[in-house]
């Protein structure tokens, strides 16, 4: 059994905003969401990148406690954007708790925060009689609490799925979910990745040399994928949901069909677990377009991973050189708001499909000249009006794991 | 402490902590109040802070009958008689 599936809802919290108007607006203004590092009271003054992509605007969440109860920051996010999705899906009740809905969701680290108080009471000078932890301080941190408290807060019943894949846990979500649709497992898939504040995950990256340090006067002007004068990646925060539906049924209800995803492909390079790899790269490009039966030529517009760290733009932009050539427009969204992490492949899918609808691509941020070993691509510098009928996400994560997801629009998608 | 104080903190971490709305002392805390095996947890960790010292796992144990605010002071009543200092 293959079917077809379809994304009819999406919702993102992004450090350049979160209602959707908002975040074409930052896109079409050239708008950063990367800000000056907030201090921390232990790690930031260790830290030499001193800049975050950082969602510094109020959220009304409008949760109760019963809500809320097990949920650290990270699970505020995703459940925040799943709430989203599923008002804007329009689906019954009947069918939310039916067993035929999904949830294929995750984060990095499940909640630093909460984390990081679970050993300040571990090493608290506290009698050792009071300095219990928590009861659902395990149910706030650990690794899939976003998947469950959002199945918690709907009644949700049906698979749960929690890749925790770093950089790419949320394509693997959104992949993985596709998949339970396609072949039949379930009719219905919220999917997507959340990751909260944390600096813990700036200290990691500023140890390894891939954190920008040279902007830290000015946030604005980094990361800077694929420019000459990138020094680095720039960790940020967020979440990103979309619903994935089978398609018949979709149509038949009268769904808004946003998109539709034509394939996915996923790999590991079987070795290093830092460095990209050229081969593991091309290769799952080239499975994504073989799950999808299309050519290269077919693809209009490559989201890319573009972290701008050293190497990995330009193996990443020998990979897009060997499989479509310079025919597919090419941007880095992460310039605009630095690496959210577990939840940049959702959100670069979500900002792929408002710029589809939109008919425009926003161009790489901060590219002013384009590294010699990336020229070969048709990089993206001013906005550009542009019909795209299909688009490629991809996501290459620590760990040597792959992604690349085919989106079609949702003009096509109703043909 | 005697039970009409204790009554009245017990209340009052009810309404702040757990957000329960008019508690009554026969309601039955999970029906009435949405009070789940998370929510037993947590206010055995606020009872072991209110009384300054660590309860047994028996004495936990025991705490997992109780279905009212009545039971909740019968419960403390009884960990307070058993550890007079």
């Amino acid at each position: 059994m293959k079917r077809r599936v379809v994304i009819t809802a999406c919702s993102a919290i992004t450090p350049i905003g979160y209602k959707p108007s908002d975040i074409i607006d930052s896109l079409l203004q050239g708008r950063s969401g990367v800000k000056p590092l907030r201090d921390d009271g232990l790690l930031t003054q260790h830290i030499h990148s001193r800049v975050f992509g950082t969602v510094d605007y109020p959220i009304d969440y409008g949760f109760t406690r019963k809500d809320t109860k097990t949920m650290g920051p990270v699970a505020f996010y995703a459940c925040q954007v799943a709430k989203d999705v599923l008002a804007s899906s329009g689906l019954e009740q009947e069918f939310i708790t039916s067993g035929r809905l999904g949830v294929s969701f995750s984060s990095t680290h499940g909640s630093p925060t909460v984390q990081r108080n679970i050993y300040k009471t571990f090493f608290s000078k506290l009698p050792s009689e009071f300095s219990s932890i928590g009861a659902v301080d395990y149910l706030k941190s650990m690794v899939h609490t976003t998947a469950v408290n959002i199945t918690r807060m709907f009644g949700i019943t049906g698979r749960v799925i929690a890749s925790s894949t770093a950089c790419t846990t949320s394509s693997q979500s959104i992949g993985f979910g596709y998949e339970m649709v396609k072949y039949g497992m379930q009719d219905a898939m919220i999917c997507g990745g959340a990751d909260e504040y944390d600096t813990t995950t700036v200290a990691v990256f500023d140890n390894l040399l891939a954190c920008s340090v040279a902007y830290n006067d000015r946030p604005e002007c980094t990361p800077r994928p694929f420019d000459i004068k990138r020094d680095g990646l720039v960790v940020g925060e967020g979440a990103g949901a979309v619903l994935l539906e089978e398609y018949e049924s979709a149509k038949r209800r009268g769904a808004t069909i946003l998109g539709e995803v034509i394939g996915f492909g996923c790999n590991n390079n079987g070795g290093d677990l830092i460095l990209p790899n050229l081969d593991g790269i091309t290769t799952t490009l080239r499975l994504a377009l073989k799950d999808a039966d299309i050519g290269p030529e077919d693809v209009d517009f490559v989201s890319a991973h573009a972290t701008a760290t050293k190497m990995g733009d330009v193996i990443e932009a020998q990979a897009i050189d060997a499989v479509y050539g310079d025919k597919p427009l090419v941007t880095g969204l992460k310039s605009y708001m630095g690496h959210t992490m577990g939840a940049c492949g959702a959100i670069e899918m979500i900002l792929t499909l408002y710029m589809m609808e939109q008919g425009f691509i926003a161009p790489t941020l901060n590219l002013e000249t384009v590294d010699e070993r990336c020229r070969m691509l048709n990089h993206v510098r001013k906005i550009t009006r542009a019909e795209t009928r299909i688009a490629a996400i991809q996501n290459f994560a620590f760990g040597g794991v792959n992604t690349c997801l085919l989106i079609a629009n949702g003009t096509n998608a109703g043909a | 402490m005697n039970r009409d104080e204790l009554q009245e903190k017990i209340i009052t971490i009810l309404e702040d902590d757990f957000e329960f709305a008019n508690p009554g002392l026969t309601d039955n805390l999970r029906d009435d109040h949405g009070f789940d095996s998370i929510d037993a947890i947590e206010l055995l960790a606020k009872i072991e802070t209110m009384l300054g010292f660590q309860l047994a796992r028996a004495e936990k144990e025991k705490a997992m009958s109780i279905r009212t605010i009545n039971d909740i002071l019968d419960y403390i009543e009884a960990i307070q008689a058993a550890h007079p200092s």
